[in-house]
């Protein structure tokens, strides 16, 4: 467990171990619930993945430093936790060959801009699930860039640590990210009657 | 920002590509306050491109917030908070 590796282990007494549960772990409960949710599409599984992440956090708690970004260290043991047990029972294919898709979307093909006129104004006509599942309708890795960033703030070094990935890539999969987004808004607001020509 | 002078703007961005690459730093926050003051202060007011994207990424965030967060169960955070109570017992 990697968790384990971070150095230096603290030695918190039970009532530290306390304080710090209640006090810097619980209060993004209903962020790590979204998160949760938003990988799994799942209200079940978003369930267990955030109980499991607490128990865990608990459990190492030694490993957490005082005063660190606690939300962020949360967020990465549940995304490892999602990764690990959850990713592979998923309906999603077990293994997402994640470079291929990082490879064609970083190809010319999709850098051009492509829905230029997606307006400011038929977002606003956008009252119901249409955002929500635009997000949900994008590919596991595309929709945790932007949780992380656009819904919860995380910075790109933050998101970086979060995932395991370089800066440059945290930057480029929320470029990418973005315009599929926007690709997706764009249907809808074609459905809407909005011209996007 | 004001509001510009939309008739007196650029339609084509010749940066497109480096403009919304300093865009998307902007609205994560990781521009510096020179970079924010010279595209907000002065590209954004001349080039029609890129007020338009600027004011759709914003308001894509602001859809996002609005619509795409959620709160817990409450049975589940009473669930985890009486299972690391049972924790500390042992």
């Amino acid at each position: 467990m990697e968790l384990e590796e971070e150095a230096p282990k603290q030695h918190y007494s039970d009532e530290e171990k306390q304080n710090i549960f209640n006090n810097e772990f619980m209060p993004h409960i209903n962020s790590m619930y979204n998160f949760a949710y938003r990988l799994t599409l799942d209200q079940d599984d978003s369930k267990d993945l955030v109980q499991d992440t607490y128990l865990k956090s608990y459990r190492f708690i030694d490993s957490f430093q005082k005063g660190t970004n606690a939300k962020a260290w949360l967020f990465r043991i549940l995304k490892n936790s999602f990764i690990n047990d959850y990713r592979k029972k998923s309906k999603e294919p077990s293994k997402v060959d994640y470079q291929e898709v990082e490879s064609y979307y970083n190809s010319e093909e999709v850098d051009r801009q492509i829905t230029p006129d997606l307006r400011v104004e038929a977002l606003k006509d956008m009252i119901g699930d249409e955002i929500s599942n635009a997000l949900n309708a994008l590919d596991v890795d595309f929709r945790t860039v932007i949780i992380l960033c656009d819904l919860e703030g995380f910075k790109y070094d933050e998101m970086a640590k979060i995932l395991d990935i370089p800066i440059g890539t945290v930057r480029s999969r929320l470029h990418r990210a973005r315009n599929l987004l926007k690709e997706k808004l764009s249907e809808y607001a074609k459905t809407m009657g909005y011209k996007t020509a | 920002m004001s509001n510009p002078d939309q008739s007196r703007m650029k339609q084509d961005c010749e940066n497109q590509r480096e403009c919304m690459e300093m865009l998307q730093l902007i609205v994560d926050g990781e521009a510096s306050s020179e970079q924010k003051e010279h595209f907000l202060k002065h590209h954004l007011e001349e080039c029609m491109p890129c007020y338009k994207n600027y004011h759709l990424e914003v308001a894509i965030r602001q859809l996002l917030k609005s619509k795409c967060s959620g709160q817990a169960p409450q049975e589940l955070v009473d669930s985890i908070k009486s299972k690391v109570i049972q924790n500390l017992a042992h």
